[in-house]
């Protein structure tokens, strides 16, 4: 069915703008020179997707997979015993973001330990160089959705970060575990009590 | 006890120096328009100052008014909006959830006081504007209504601040971009339910009014006027 809806509205759109000789309204107003480019229409396909493509895979529940830049073992480092917001994500106690870590923090550790393997000699490297590594971000919200979400409050009310990010601690390279849909935030708030005002994410 | 957020105006204080107006654009992303799009009423101020003069030339007097969202408890905006995208927190911020607005502009249109602004551009900043957007607020795009927020963004980071020093937020914590950026300190921003807060005992004077008082928006924005003698 939804193969179909897409395919009729991509038939539709080609016909319409097929037959835009027919339209003899005047061209739109372009605005004075220094203010053309911002009122010029608008440049996105609609208002939540910039191009067709963007809008397929939504509509589809395709998401990207983010590249890293190194295949970094997250199950490795949390059999040692390594809490996740000890060193590499500690900002997640003090404000919105949790933090990606610098080459550099790796290097906390990794200057003395397990040198001899390839991939930490090829971040010694970077460090060295003065290069960062390049890191994905693996969740994140569209500008679209509004939302303004914020770690800090959900540490201190002892929320596990499986909660959100699923089984981080047997995998390798981070994926996306867990879908973050409003239902998802919502259900979690009404059982927690917490805020479930408009206002607590959106603005 | 729940918070209810309330503000001030001394109008005697106002020296109609537009510093709210241009705190309000940057912390909250509004977009500016351009000169044509502004003279068909397209342009968006959260927070407008307006001007009135007393008296005839040469002996004038300007009387300044900064007119932001009154943050009615009965707002006409509410119930005409058909999504809920306008509505009432527990907080008695009258909230504008974007996500849910589909732009019918009825509450614009029902808004006595003329704070609501519908974005008739997607937000465009040209390099190196973009620069300086504020990361806490959402951009806007075409087709939403926008309003001012009593920067809703600040109050959520003043709180989550108390909550991270285990207390409770203090008279003065938190400030909107307008009242931090009055040079003569008109603006007073603060808890209308904490009876010592200064906006509560502001609300008290008896130099204050309401804008279109008459109205029964019951604003929550008191403005201070003393009254001269003759």
């Amino acid at each position: 069915m939804r193969y179909v809806t897409v395919l009729s509205c991509i038939v539709l759109s080609i016909a319409g703008a097929g037959c835009s000789w027919l339209d003899d309204r005047p061209a739109p107003y372009t605005s004075a020179p220094f203010t053309a480019q911002a009122h010029s229409g608008s440049p996105r396909l609609t208002t939540a997707r910039d191009t067709l493509g963007a809008a397929v895979n939504d509509f589809f529940w395709v998401k990207s997979t983010p590249k890293q830049p190194i295949e970094f073992p997250h199950n490795t480092h949390v059999e040692k015993g390594l809490a996740c917001t000890e060193y590499c994500h500690e900002a997640v106690t003090k404000g919105p973001q949790a933090g990606l870590p610098s080459v550099n923090t790796c290097l906390i550790c990794h200057a003395a330990i397990a040198t001899d393997r390839p991939r930490i000699q090829q971040i010694t490297q970077m460090s060295e160089k003065g290069i960062d590594l390049s890191w994905q971000r693996v969740y994140g919200f569209a500008p679209a959705a509004h939302v303004r979400f914020n770690h800090a409050p959900h540490i201190r009310a002892n929320v596990e970060c499986a909660t959100c990010h699923g089984d981080i601690a047997h995998q390798t390279v981070a994926q996306r575990n867990v879908d973050h849909n409003m239902g998802f935030c919502v259900t979690c708030h009404r059982e927690k009590h917490a805020p479930n005002d408009c206002l607590t994410c959106h603005y | 006890m729940a918070h209810r957020w309330g503000m001030a105006v001394d109008l005697d204080r106002c020296t109609g120096c537009e510093a709210c107006v241009t705190a309000c654009r940057a912390e909250n992303n509004i977009p500016t328009v351009g000169d044509l799009q502004a003279s068909r009423g397209r342009a968006i101020h959260w927070i407008r100052v307006e001007r009135y003069f007393e008296g005839e030339f040469p002996d004038v007097k300007v009387n300044y008014r900064p007119v932001m969202c009154q943050q009615c408890d009965a707002a006409p905006c509410e119930p005409v909006c058909p999504t809920y995208a306008s509505h009432h927190n527990d907080e008695g911020l009258n909230a504008q959830v974007y996500n849910r607005c589909i732009g019918t502009r009825y509450c614009a249109n029902a808004c006595p006081y003329n704070v609501r602004f519908f974005d008739f551009f997607n937000p465009v900043w040209e390099k190196p504007m973009h620069l300086q957007l504020n990361p806490d607020v959402s951009l806007r795009e075409v087709g939403v209504m926008e309003k001012c927020t009593f920067c809703v963004q600040r109050i959520a980071a003043g709180k989550d601040a108390a909550a991270a020093d285990k207390r409770e937020v203090k008279d003065g914590d938190i400030k909107p971009a307008c009242v931090q950026g009055c040079p003569s300190k008109a603006l007073v921003f603060g808890d209308l339910n904490d009876p010592e807060s200064e906006v509560s005992r502001l609300a008290e004077s008896p130099r204050g009014t309401k804008l279109l008082e008459d109205l029964g928006t019951a604003p929550k924005v008191t403005y201070l006027q003393g009254v001269e003698h003759a």
